[in-house]
């Protein structure tokens, strides 16, 4: 069986399997604790915090340790939220544990804009730019879209948001980008960026937040004070340490070579098909968003599972009906029925990736077939 | 002692077979009480469980055994006058109430209406808020003194759902699409007595695995009314796939159901059960008009087919599914078989001639069998 929906989720590494036992099991002290065993983790955990401040590229600023992507895109929402007349504004395009919010927001009678996709996948600069003044509070743009693999213009988007409303924070969903891409939150002037390990081989349940100014950010979560009193609860050591020995472990400008052969080879193999399309060629090599004319993929997709594992859109949202991201882009329903994501890792193999595409273009012609 | 008095309904109008009735009641709570500790003693006509550590559960179970009407839970004394007299000095009563008493025992020394004023009295001298009111009372107070020297002494009972003891009707097969109302005809007609055996149609990859654990996890739902249902899950691919290229498409659901009923009655007879059941509700969708269960129906030779929902709304359906807590299964956004290569345009009134004249594009005997070569049996218990 080839796996190849690295964007819902990725296998642990060995390297950090074993430091999450190691801090699972032999260094287990609660960080918080004042005996000296625990002031050893506490020192790991901060050095844990350094190494991924510099993976980022931050100067400065603060990681906040949260117990995954969905969490630290809702406490960058929640905890910019104001009362008075802020307004927010997010993209159309966004994971829903960006859209969700900014749905309750709305329904608190709160401002939020809703930033269109162009035809290529990537936000709207110009609507954004039209949005944009001086109650903005809050904008989120994710760097690389999930569904599609759409990279978006954060610079672009940095210097409309910091010019045009200086009192806004800049969230970024990082999720599909970091150690993928190679870019940095400084570079990129971004104020609030998330991450979730087991997008590149940590655990589930965790992730981070990079915060520029955490006096900025209010706590979504009550109790003990930890992680600068921003996110209460004893932190998932363990997971924390595995997170950043997987960050660590990868080479990204290497990864980055090796996974855009895969993603030339595949498309290499399927592109005599005119019954297949690629939705954004030329967007992250880590995600290819197909699509499959006159067949419903989530068929495709079981005909395909003993074979070549692959995901229908994002997996988060894949007990929902259709597929708003392509939707946004301007697909019909009928195009969307097809959808199917091919996501590559680090670790997929070339000779994986090309039985992968022959085998995906065999079955979805066996399936135009059999239901024309 | 606390026991739960069971009470019956219909089975008393079954004169000389009223026996069988009984027995199988007797069994069929012994069975779903089955794992608790409990016991079961029939006095004069009477069912009493007693004898358990966990009542909530016991009462659950017992509330959904077909054949009972209510029951409640009680306190077994002595039938002596002393006994009854201490318990009733410990009763809180705040408002109106009155005491009833039945005396199975004629040999008891007190009339009934002596013993409910006597035990009035008690209630009276306890409770400064309480007051006797015989016609329209907030609570009432049940002394039942029978025959065996008990007896019984209760202020509440607990509906149960009535009908009649599961299996003295026979058995049937209910197609379980993994709907709103395949459950829910199903649940009504094991109420009238039938043992349930449950038929699947799915149609991997074009429905999904959930699809079919979805029906399971129905089927087992329903178990706790039947405690066991066995289910049959056949394979449809390759039937839809031949519909979908050879006839008409305004005749896929047409045919689809008619070979569906084929295979019931083939599975059903095979199976000894002597009925069909569907969730049809008249007029609910296409396939659900009265012509097209005539086209549908006309296939079935031998068999009755039953459609308890035939008369309900979709409301009424609904609020049935609520009570045996199959809804929310129900309503989880699988596809079933039903739904792949659904044409725009479904025939509403389909003529029993086109449908024939568009099965001859099939080879309906090497289809049928070889769906019911894909036939998968799952025991499915409570």
């Amino acid at each position: 069986m080839i796996y190849l929906d690295n964007c819902s989720t990725t296998p642990m590494s060995e390297d950090a399997l074993k430091e999450y036992g190691k801090y699972a099991s032999a260094c287990f002290y609660n960080p918080s604790a004042s005996y000296a065993e625990a002031n050893k983790v506490r020192l790991k955990l901060d050095e844990a915090r350094e190494k991924l401040k510099k993976m980022l590229g931050a100067k400065g600023g603060e990681i906040i340790f949260t117990g995954g992507a969905t969490e630290s895109n809702n406490l960058s929402l929640k905890g910019s939220e104001r009362e008075g007349k802020w307004e927010y504004v997010v993209s159309i395009g966004e994971h829903p544990s960006v859209l969700e919010v900014a749905k309750s927001m709305e329904k608190k009678g709160r401002v939020v804009h809703y930033i269109p996709l162009t035809k290529n996948g990537e936000i709207d600069y110009s609507f954004l730019e039209k949005v944009l003044n001086k109650k903005t509070r809050l904008v989120s743009v994710m760097l690389v879209n999930n569904v599609t693999g759409a990279i978006n213009d954060i610079k672009r988007v940095s210097q409309l948001v910091k010019s045009l409303s200086p009192q806004a924070v800049l969230h970024v969903d990082g999720v599909q980008a970091f150690k993928k891409l190679n870019f940095s939150v400084n570079a990129l002037d971004i104020d609030l960026l998330s991450i979730s390990a087991h997008k590149f081989h940590g655990p589930k349940g965790v992730g981070a937040l990079y915060v520029k100014n955490k006096t900025q950010l209010k706590n979504i979560i009550f109790g003990g004070g930890q992680e600068f009193g921003i996110r209460s609860g004893t932190e998932n050591v363990a997971g924390i340490m595995a997170m950043v020995k997987a960050a660590e472990e990868i080479d990204t400008e290497k990864a980055f070579r090796h996974v855009k052969q895969l993603h030339d080879a595949f498309l290499h193999e399927i592109e005599n098909e005119k019954g297949i399309s690629v939705v954004c060629p030329d967007g992250s090599p880590y995600i290819l968003c197909l699509l499959f004319a006159g067949v419903n993929s989530e068929t495709l997709v079981r005909m395909l599972e003993n074979d070549v594992v692959v995901g229908r859109g994002s997996a988060c949202s894949s007990k929902k009906a259709g597929n708003s991201v392509l939707e946004a882009m301007g697909y019909s329903r009928e195009q969307v029925k097809g959808a199917l994501r091919v996501s590559f890792s680090d670790i997929s193999t070339l000779k994986e990736v090309e039985s992968a595409a022959k085998i995906i273009k065999e079955k979805y012609l066996e399936l135009y077939e059999r239901t024309k | 002692m606390k026991v739960i008095l069971l009470r019956v309904g219909e089975l008393f109008l079954k004169g000389e077979n009223r026996y069988i009735f009984e027995n199988a009641l007797y069994n069929n709570i012994r069975k779903s009480l089955e794992g608790l500790k409990f016991t079961l003693t029939k006095t004069q006509g009477r069912l009493v469980v007693g004898g358990f550590d966990d009542e909530e559960q016991v009462v659950e179970r017992l509330c959904k055994v077909f054949g009972l009407t209510s029951l409640s839970v009680a306190e077994e004394v002595d039938a002596d006058m002393g006994e009854i007299e201490k318990h009733f000095s410990t009763i809180k009563c705040d408002g109106s109430f009155k005491v009833n008493v039945t005396r199975g025992d004629k040999r008891f020394p007190l009339t009934s209406m002596q013993v409910a004023a006597e035990l009035g009295g008690i209630i009276l001298d306890n409770n400064k808020n309480a007051s006797v009111d015989l016609y329209n009372p907030e609570h009432v107070f049940m002394v039942d003194i029978r025959q065996n020297g008990k007896a019984y002494l209760f202020d509440k009972s607990i509906k149960c759902q009535g009908g009649l003891p599961l299996g003295t009707a026979g058995g049937a097969l209910l197609l379980l699409s993994g709907g709103i109302d395949s459950p829910v005809a199903g649940y009504l007609m094991a109420k009238r007595g039938l043992r349930l055996e449950a038929l699947h149609f799915h149609s991997y990859p074009y429905t999904s695995l959930e699809a079919k654990q979805k029906v399971e996890t129905l089927a087992k739902k329903l178990c706790e009314y039947t405690n066991e249902v066995k289910l049959h899950v056949v394979s449809f691919t390759k039937v839809q796939e031949e519909i979908h290229s050879k006839c008409a498409p305004e005749f896929m659901i047409t045919i689809m159901r008619r070979i569906m009923m084929r295979i019931a009655e083939i599975i059903a007879k095979r199976e000894g059960l002597g009925a069909i059941v569907t969730g049809e509700s008249l007029g609910q969708v296409a396939s659900q008009t009265m012509q097209s269960m005539t086209v549908t129906e006309n296939v079935v030779k031998t068999l009755p087919v039953f459609r308890p929902c035939i008369a309900m709304d979709k409301e009424e359906i609904v609020s049935v599914a609520k009570h045996i807590d199959t809804f929310e299964t129900s309503i989880l956004p699988y596809e079933d078989c039903c739904t792949v290569f659904l044409p725009k345009n479904p025939v509403i009134k389909p003529k029993l001639e086109r449908a024939e004249r568009e099965e001859r594009q099939l080879d309906l005997d090497a289809l049928i069998s070889l769906a019911l070569a894909s036939e998968e049996v799952v025991e499915i218990k409570r």
